[in-house]
């Protein structure tokens, strides 16, 4: 992916990043061309309660490096009662960037490492009791699974937001079971 | 080869599972199996007696009752007409015969005396089977006669005249002049007359149905009875050259059936034959009877097993459905697979069969023990090979009636469904749930538990239909027999009728508490959901007690004019006899109280489990 | 979101103390429930965790009346009723205590309607309040048009609505349910995760025995259960939208 060039880096830094917002903007640009309030009303809609916490200004900003970096094309619109628009479509290299994200099928990682160092470092220097770290991560979590399943539950039937807290909860449940299985040992290996 | 000893070894496993049910299965169609046997066995038991009795006594062919003449003699071209015709190769009389009014030590009867020579007749000369033939003075009893009075050789009898009675009523017990008194010089036993208690019918003797039995005695002591001579009739013994041709000798000489009243000329009546076969048959009458309660009784008893062995099969099919998917997934084919189903109840029913039979023919002589009016024993009680078949054809139709169905559809079930063991789903019958919600819970619970399994509710039914029928006719059977006391022939059939009764409701009981305990068992989950929904234990035994009392009581209604159509059948000549109103007014009621009962003691166990632990049990 | 009635002004609608469950006896002896003490408030829920075998469901039927204690003593509403009498037992059940099983245990022959009827006609009410209660709720558990449907025809999650709606057809005071999305596929949960939170939002007491986290974290409180015995309680917060980006893969 080429590096942002040139470009001041005044960004807004309150709320989340989108590690992969520029692929999303150039894949809903493919069909048909969008002023930048409409691109970030379809990621709203797609997010769902997750939008909010949403960084405000990325769409805009990347919408501009895009453009430097040749991915993208603008023009300017008139409006009639209101200051200019601008509107974005994609090139064709953009659309050739599109088609290989795509086809992209590497998955973000799970991590289960790190914690169990964790563990395994606090056991062995006897820095603290790893199970109740693990007890620890577990409430954390369980919070966490708390809040999504809730949110889940507040979708509406067929919601597409739904689909992706469904994820977040079915990955959280997962990771839930995983630090069971981790008080399991680290219980019975204090109890020997 | 191998095929066949796997299906022998799997049924035999199964069976030792479930040695009740097995006990069960045979006890049901043993009760068929044994009551047929010995109906069976009770074909022709008179004959070989009668004939033996026939030989001993010179037995007519025809008797001939000519009536006298205003004079007190008998016609003699009457006479003539019948001893004279070709084809007659001997004959003895004529023999006075009249009735008499007889009294043995406390007992007085009426009976039937013919006078006679000391010397041998040469045609129905009645041999002695104690003591000896007539000496003046004397009389000879017939020997059943004898037997039901108790008395014999040396006893004293005192003979009276009767009093004239009216055609078509009882004879009448009243003396209507001194009597004199005899000694019994012997017992004897013959072929003219079927024995005691068959009712000896010239005379006017038999219009009350009253048992009458014969005695001998000298010529001039009967007439002396009776001085005026028309009060006898004069019987002649005919012996004929072809003995087969006596109905037709008979049928000759015997007036039209349909000769009216009044269109006799005024003198005696025309003389009365009767072929030496009707005497064979009346002599069988008694037997007959008893015969004829018991294959009825039999078949009753057959349908009554095919009820029981169907629920039994039906209840268990249910957990044999996962055998059976076993089979079929490791090859077997649908028809290895009926035969292992079938294999089982079929080794039952042939057990049940030869059961049958021994324990028939072991009772059979406690039945069959011919007259002592007939000379022999009926031979050995032996079960004759056609007896055997038919025993053992009635036993296996029992079992693979109530087994074919349950078993094709077995084997038909698909090999996923099988192992999957989706037991039959039961069935829905909206109207009755509708229905059922509007009625005291007990009522809602029995009626729903009743139409998830509509075969079986029908089964408890018809079992119940059966019994109450058999039980009616029964009564109507003993309704219709002279209740006199003494009489032998009635004794005899009623103890018949009693047995068949009591296995019949013994049966019936036993099938109602193996119902009530699968329909139980078949309910135990919906029992549990139903308690952890809110009913009461004693509201969920109530519920299964009604199930099996709802279908008792239409059947106890549908067995009251069931039973009265069965006596008309068995019993064709007599005239629709029925049961007192009170006892058939009784037997409804009655039959639900012992359903209730029965019921009872099953439904409560099956609702005590703790609910938690059944339902829990569905998940395991 | 309604908050439940102050617990201090009315007492835990249902308590334990001391429970105890065994089955067997000498070598077979399994200690199913050793000695659990409970306090349930009105309106709370609460879920109990824990690995299978852990004595959760045995908890749960002990609570409800299906089986009786070893030791120890249950109260419902300030009444004690471990010792109660089956029939006394079969009334409570009536009044008080709504069961949801895993397995449904619907009556296969009755349609969706018949089934909810049927607790408020064992109960002794006419034909025509039971079948109206019966609509009502299923209109509750959003399965109106479905209520002359035969269990075969419902889907897993729909039946263990149907069984809801009848546990509730009596107006219990508490609602146990076990397992109740055990035997349910994703979407299936959600329905009945969905009906239970609406129940626990109008202020029904809930006891759920669940071995999914996700259906526990809809709790109040959540109590994890190993061989018999509690180990953990936890009252869990509702959480915030703010770490679901994070949950969700945003970076900050």
């Amino acid at each position: 992916m080429p590096e942002p060039v040139g470009v001041s880096v005044k960004e807004p830094t309150s709320g989340y990043q989108l590690r992969v917002v520029q692929e999303v903007l150039l894949a809903l640009l493919a069909t048909q061309a969008s002023h930048g309030y409409q691109l970030r009303a379809r990621l709203q809609l797609a997010l769902g309660p997750l939008a909010e916490a949403l960084n405000a200004g990325q769409v805009y900003v990347t919408l501009n490096r895009l453009e430097k970096a040749g991915l993208v094309s603008s023009q300017r619109v008139g409006q009639t009662d209101r200051p200019d628009r601008k509107v974005y479509e994609l090139t064709a290299s953009g659309r050739e960037r599109v088609m290989e994200w795509l086809d992209d099928t590497s998955w973000p990682k799970p991590a289960p490492a790190e914690f169990h160092l964790k563990l395994v470092a606090a056991a062995a220097a006897g820095l603290a009791d790893p199970v109740r770290l693990v007890d620890a991560q577990r409430h954390a979590l369980l919070d966490g699974l708390a809040a999504a399943q809730r949110a889940a539950l507040a979708e509406p039937d067929g919601s597409i937001a739904g689909l992706l807290l469904e994820g977040v909860v079915l990955r959280l449940q997962a990771d839930l079971r995983w630090l069971e299985a981790c008080a399991e040992y680290w219980t019975s290996t204090k109890e020997r | 080869m191998g095929r066949a000893l796997l299906v022998v070894r799997l049924a035999a496993r199964d069976l030792r599972r479930r040695p009740a049910e097995t006990a069960l299965l045979l006890l049901a169609i043993m009760a068929a199996t044994t009551t047929l046997t010995l109906g069976l066995v009770l074909q022709g038991v008179t004959d070989k007696p009668f004939q033996s009795t026939r030989e001993a006594t010179a037995g007519p062919d025809v008797i001939a009752a000519l009536f006298p003449r205003s004079d007190g003699t008998v016609d003699p071209a009457q006479v003539k007409a019948v001893t004279g015709e070709p084809g007659v190769v001997a004959h003895s009389g004529p023999y006075p015969v009249a009735g008499a009014v007889l009294e043995a030590g406390d007992r007085t009867v009426v009976a039937q005396i013919e006078g006679r020579d000391t010397a041998v007749a040469s045609v129905d000369q009645p041999k002695p089977t104690r003591g000896g033939w007539l000496r003046p003075g004397g009389v000879v009893l017939e020997a059943a006669f004898a037997e039901a009075l108790d008395i014999g050789p040396g006893d004293r009898v005192t003979l009276s005249p009767i009093e004239e009675t009216a055609p078509g009523s009882e004879p009448s017990l009243q003396a209507s002049g001194a009597g004199r008194e005899f000694r019994v010089d012997g017992v004897a036993v013959t072929a003219a007359t079927p024995p005691y208690p068959e009712p000896a019918c010239l005379v006017n003797l038999c219009q009350g149905g009253a048992d009458t039995g014969v005695l001998w005695l000298g010529r001039a002591d009967a007439l002396s009875l009776y001085p005026r001579r028309d009060s006898f009739i004069y019987v002649w013994n005919l012996k004929l050259a072809d003995p087969a041709r006596a109905p037709a000798f008979a049928a000759e000489h015997n007036p039209p059936a349909d000769l009216p009243e009044g269109a006799r000329s005024s003198g005696p009546p025309p003389p009365f034959l009767e072929p030496w076969q009707v005497i064979r048959d009346a002599s069988a009458n008694l037997v007959d009877n008893q015969r004829r309660a018991l294959l009825t009784g039999a078949w009753l008893l057959a349908f009554l097993a095919v009820a029981s062995v169907a629920v039994l099969v039906g209840g268990r099919m249910a957990d044999q459905l996962r055998r059976v998917g076993l089979l079929k997934a490791v090859g077997g084919t649908p028809g290895l697979i009926a035969a292992v189903l079938l294999a089982e109840y079929v080794a039952v029913a042939l057990l049940a069969a030869a059961a049958g039979l021994v324990v028939g023919s072991l009772t059979a002589p406690l039945i069959t023990e011919p007259s002592a009016g007939l000379l022999g024993s009926a031979g050995a009680q032996t079960v004759t090979l056609s007896s055997a078949g038919v025993v053992t054809a009635v036993a296996l139709a029992v079992a693979v009636v109530a087994t074919v169905v349950p078993a094709v559809r077995a084997a038909r079930t698909s090999t996923v469904l099988a192992l999957a063991d989706a037991a039959r789903p039961p069935r829905r019958t909206a109207w009755l749930v509708a229905l059922s919600a509007r009625l005291p819970v007990p009522l809602l619970l029995g009626l729903r538990v009743a139409a998830r399994r509509p075969r079986r509710t029908l089964l408890a039914l018809v079992s119940i239909a059966l019994t109450v029928s058999g039980v009616v006719a029964a009564l109507a059977a003993h309704a219709d027999l002279p209740n006199g006391s003494g009489s032998a022939r009635a004794d005899r059939l009623d103890e018949v009728l009693l047995v068949i009764t009591i296995t019949l409701v013994a049966m019936a009981a036993v099938n109602a508490i193996f119902v009530t305990w699968a329909t139980a068992l078949d309910a135990r989950r919906s029992s549990a959901l139903e308690r952890a929904l809110g009913a009461t234990p004693l509201q969920i035994g109530a519920g299964l007690s009604a199930a099996q009392v709802l279908p008792a009581l239409a059947g106890a209604l549908l067995g009251i004019p069931g039973g009265l159509e069965l006596i008309a059948m068995a019993d064709p000549d007599s005239s629709s006899p029925s049961p007192p109103l009170w006892q058939l007014l009784a037997v409804v009621p009655a039959t639900v109280i012992v359903v209730a009962v029965l019921s009872a003691v099953p439904a409560r166990i099956g609702a005590r489990q703790p609910a938690g632990r059944v339902l829990q049990s569905e998940l395991a | 979101m309604e908050t439940s009635e102050s617990p201090a002004s009315v007492g835990p609608v249902l308590r334990a103390r001391g429970l105890e469950k065994r089955y067997g006896d000498g070598e077979g002896l399994v200690q199913a429930l050793d000695s659990v003490d409970l306090d349930v408030a009105r309106g709370e829920s609460l879920a109990v965790m824990g690995p299978s075998g852990c004595g959760k469901s045995t908890l749960l039927h002990l609570l409800g009346g299906l089986e009786r204690p070893s030791e120890g003593e249950v109260w419902l509403a300030g009444r004690r009723v471990d010792r109660l009498s089956e029939k006394a037992l079969a009334r409570l059940r009536r009044r008080a205590i709504g069961f949801v099983f895993q397995a449904f245990h619907l009556m296969d022959e009755l349609t969706a309607l018949e089934n909810v009827e049927l607790p408020a006609l064992l109960a002794g009410s006419s034909p025509r309040a039971a079948r109206q209660r019966a609509t009502e709720l299923l209109g509750q558990v959003g399965l109106t048009d479905r209520a002359d449907h035969l269990p075969a025809a419902l889907s897993g999650g729909q039946r263990q609505r149907v069984a809801i709606a009848r546990a509730l057809s009596n107006e219990p005071l508490v609602l146990l349910a076990d397992e109740p999305t055990g035997n349910l596929d994703t979407a299936a949960t959600l329905d009945v995760l969905r009906v239970l939170d609406s129940l626990r939002a109008a202020g029904q007491t809930l006891v759920i025995v669940t071995h999914e986290s996700r259906v526990a974290a809809t709790a109040d409180r959540l109590i994890s259960m190993r061989d018999g015995g509690f180990v953990e309680e936890t009252r869990l917060t509702r959480g915030t939208h703010g770490r679901l980006g994070e949950l969700a893969g945003l970076e900050s």
